[in-house]
């Protein structure tokens, strides 16, 4: 067993998963991720370095992703901030990146030490035009070094930027991880476009059925790509509302959607008698799990299920958990329940009650208390 | 760079129809561009266009051959950056990146070029000042001469324009030019920055006709003499290669070596039960920021994790990390640890006022157990509890950096779950001293409170 902490092994996880290039920028609690980066890849040979600022940390990331190398950066909710102009970019570019958001107390510059799972919302929608973004959870060191594969992964399968969303409990505690026990996925990288740039059929953004991810081609291999920010068709042409741009505008969100199940990972410790289910993710699952621990002691008929993937939101099984219970829990360190108001019209019928606080962690007995 | 035996004669569609106003000087620098890609005989597919938002953000589409990726306001520079990193370091480093920027890109981007020229990347950027934004209708820029009148400078523009050439050459820009958009030598001068290797920016002074011209009685001609009015200077402004790019600097700096990821070798567990804890317990360790409170705490993880037990150390400082406290919350298990908080410490470290001050205020004390252990610096006052107290001159006995420490292994003396000495010998090695962590008088010390 070594000792670890979740930002540690976010960047384990990212070697793993082939990362070869960070940019970054310190912020509490990120910084860990950004300071094991530059150890892991400097000692490698690959290419981590210090930006001047967000915005660029992760447009250095999105363009070196474009050179065709899986890319991460790290940062809290200021530095999310600023960097959403540049996910959209990824977004609408189809690059691949993946951004571990380790969640501080807000708003503003909020609390640099203090925990918080109050960016549950922000992360998710924060496109112009409310695409779909894969948002995963980690709850412990080893979920942290699991789900960072995965979102690797996915932003590779799905050619887009796909968000890490931990907080500074998760992040900054460590602890001992058995590294035996480490569910170690294979690696996907994007599918690429073979044959050179006299193939004039190709285009950058070229998909028959509208969930189709493209070929990904490398700025300054043979075949030439042309990419942009800018509504566009299938060629990466900019056009305004032509047929073509609005099928690229749809596909943006189908090859997510359509992908749903493959993006899903939530882990559901249900009875099948029980009258109560809890749901919650990230820091708050742990407290989650002992909670359910200790009422089933006490002869309470309780399920629980932790959603590693918060986001598409994991709607199946969240029905399937909650099937003949009358009562639901969700559970999340935030002042008025964000996610619990995502899923209001899916449990509609059901008796949901928020457990919910700021400025600590939520405790076992808080939720006990509610079960 | 790459030469090949047949290379194009021109890289843009042709015929080109430009797409900008009758007389608009980003024609003159797009064909002037391409006549410097055709005489440099590069790869298309080692060229990469990148452009902006405003007029200038056009030419992508002009050109047939070179990549083009075309951002977000401002940001050219940044994912050229990105590209031109990644391309030195990690791939053949043959790529060559021409930014193409109007002036609000290059204000809203400033960092963005300071930086590429700070880093030394091997990107080229075509800086095409106009004195304006032309696409939204005119209005000033930082680039406006003195009494420039524009839509939203009706009575005169009232602040001096920036000298963006000094800027990059201030953040040790190896090739900075400024040149006419007009001037018969300006291929050239894109030539020998697109040749030159690390960061290079040529202004090109040109004239919106569109928006510059019907409310400002300038011409062409003019221009020269409004830019040295403002006190800038043409031609070429600096160049030198002193600097090694970017690619080339980071590759000898840390050359690439095969390491694939794998798990750290062998288990760090010396015995699998050499514990004798029963329930998971938590232990709370108040300090300090400097005096090692956190490493104190850390220890403990490791020892007791080459005992076979699960831990957790959850630290918390204030915003600073130099100075007021320094607080670990360490959780030791038989089981993974669920919850990584401690309700009800079975013991609690206090060493200093700092650490005594934060758990008076986090109301701690009032939550300790007659089973708890309050382990405290004699120098501070005993705050009320349930708890039993062992009261010791910690910071005075084993020195402020080490009372943490010494504390825990006091309290792991009294307890006995893991062993006292396994966590005094890993202090030691921690603290790469050959001499015993703690001194005998204090071994003593600790010994003769325990018994009591």
């Amino acid at each position: 067993m070594q000792l670890r902490s979740g930002n540690q092994m976010i960047a384990e996880g990212a070697v793993y998963a082939g990362c070869r290039f960070f940019a970054g920028y310190p912020i509490t609690p990120a910084s860990g991720i950004y300071k094991s980066m530059i150890e892991l890849l400097q000692q490698r040979g690959d290419l981590a370095l210090s930006s001047p600022d967000e915005i660029s940390a992760l447009a250095y990331c999105v363009g070196a992703s474009m050179r065709g190398v899986k890319a991460m950066t790290a940062t809290s909710g200021p530095g999310w901030a600023l960097m959403i102009e540049t996910l959209q970019y990824a977004l609408m570019t189809e690059t691949p990146v993946v951004i571990a958001l380790v969640q501080r107390l807000g708003p503003s510059t909020g609390g640099a030490t203090q925990g918080a799972q109050g960016d549950i919302l922000l992360s998710e929608f924060c496109t112009s035009g409310g695409y779909t973004l894969p948002v995963f959870a980690p709850s412990t060191p080893a979920e942290s070094f699991e789900l960072t594969v995965h979102a690797f992964n996915c932003a590779e399968l799905l050619r887009m930027p796909v968000i890490l969303l931990t907080d500074k409990e998760v992040g900054m505690t460590t602890e001992t991880v058995d590294y035996g026990r480490l569910d170690l996925k294979d690696c996907i990288d994007r599918s690429q476009v073979t044959g050179g740039r006299k193939n004039g059929d190709l285009k950058t953004y070229a998909f028959s059925s509208l969930g189709d991810v493209p070929l990904f081609a490398p700025v300054g291999e043979e075949f030439k790509v042309t990419a942009t920010g800018s509504a566009h068709n299938k060629a990466g042409e900019l056009k305004k509302n032509d047929a073509e741009t609005l099928e690229v505008l749809h596909h943006l969100e189908a090859k997510v959607t359509e992908r749903k199940s493959d993006l899903t990972v939530i882990k559901s410790d249900c009875a099948h008698d029980a009258e109560t289910l809890v749901i919650s993710f990230g820091i708050t699952a742990r407290a989650m799990k002992s909670a359910v621990r200790i009422a089933r002691e006490q002869g309470k008929k309780v399920s629980s299920l932790n959603l590693l993937t918060l986001f598409p939101i994991p709607e199946a099984q969240i029905l399937n958990a909650a099937r003949g219970v009358r009562r639901i829990v969700i559970a999340e360190e935030n002042l008025n329940g964000q996610y619990r108001m995502l899923l209001g019209s899916l449990l509609k019928g059901y008796d949901v009650v928020g457990v919910n606080k700021i400025g600590s962690m939520i405790t076992p007995d808080e939720i006990l208390r509610v079960i | 760079m790459m030469e090949l035996d047949t290379s194009p004669t021109t890289f843009l569609t042709e015929p080109c129809a430009m797409p900008f106003c009758k007389g608009c000087g980003h024609s003159h620098v797009i064909r002037k561009l391409n006549d410097a890609l055709v005489k440099l005989q590069l790869d298309p597919a080692k060229v990469n266009l990148v452009s902006d938002i405003g007029c200038i953000g056009l030419a992508d589409a002009l050109f047939e051959l070179p990549h083009s990726v075309h951002t977000t306001h401002g940001r050219s520079t940044a994912f050229a950056t990105g590209i031109e990193l990644a391309d030195s370091v990690l791939r053949d480093s043959n790529l060559k990146t021409v930014v193409l920027i109007g002036d609000g890109g290059a204000m809203i981007g400033l960092l963005h070029l300071v930086n590429a020229a700070l880093l030394n990347v091997d990107v080229t950027v075509l800086l095409c000042n106009n004195f304006l934004f032309g696409m939204t209708g005119g209005q000033n820029s930082a680039f406006s001469p003195l009494e420039f009148i524009t839509p939203t400078t009706p009575r005169g523009n009232l602040i001096p324009p920036i000298d963006l050439c000094r800027v990059v050459e201030d953040a040790h820009a190896g090739f900075v030019a400024r040149e006419l958009a007009t001037d018969h030598d300006l291929a050239g001068v894109i030539v020998d920055a697109i040749a030159h290797p690390g960061f290079s920016l040529v202004e090109i002074v040109e004239l919106c006709t569109e928006h510059g011209t019907s409310r400002n009685e300038i011409s062409g001609k003019a221009l020269r003499e409004i830019i040295e009015r403002s006190g800038q200077r043409f031609g070429m402004l600096k160049r030198s290669t002193e600097r090694p790019e970017f690619g080339d600097a980071y590759r000898r700096k840390f050359p690439q070596v095969e390491i694939s990821w794998s798990a750290p070798a062998g288990s760090a567990v010396i015995a699998q039960s050499a514990h004798t804890l029963r329930n998971q317990m938590g232990l709370v360790i108040a300090g300090s920021a400097g005096e090692r409170v956190q490493t104190a705490a850390g220890i403990l993880c490791e020892a007791a994790a080459r005992s076979g037990l699960y831990a957790s150390q959850k630290n918390d400082n204030p915003v600073t990390q130099g100075s007021g406290f320094s607080l670990s919350e360490v959780c030791l298990g038989r089981e993974e640890i669920e919850y990584t908080g401690i309700e009800h410490p079975d013991a609690v470290v206090v060493v200093s006022a700092d650490g005594l001050s934060e758990l008076t205020d986090k109301r701690l004390f009032e939550r300790l157990k007659p089973e708890s252990t309050l382990l405290i610096d004699a120098s501070l006052t005993v705050p009320e509890s349930a708890a039993t107290v062992i009261s010791l001159p910690f910071r005075s006995l084993c020195g402020p950096g080490k009372a943490a420490s010494g504390a825990v292994a006091c309290y792991l003396e009294k307890i006995h779950i893991i062993s006292p000495e396994l966590y005094s010998d890993l202090l030691a090695k921690k603290s790469k001293s050959q001499e015993p962590f703690f001194t005998a008088k204090f071994l003593e010390a600790v010994r003769s409170a325990v018994i009591s």
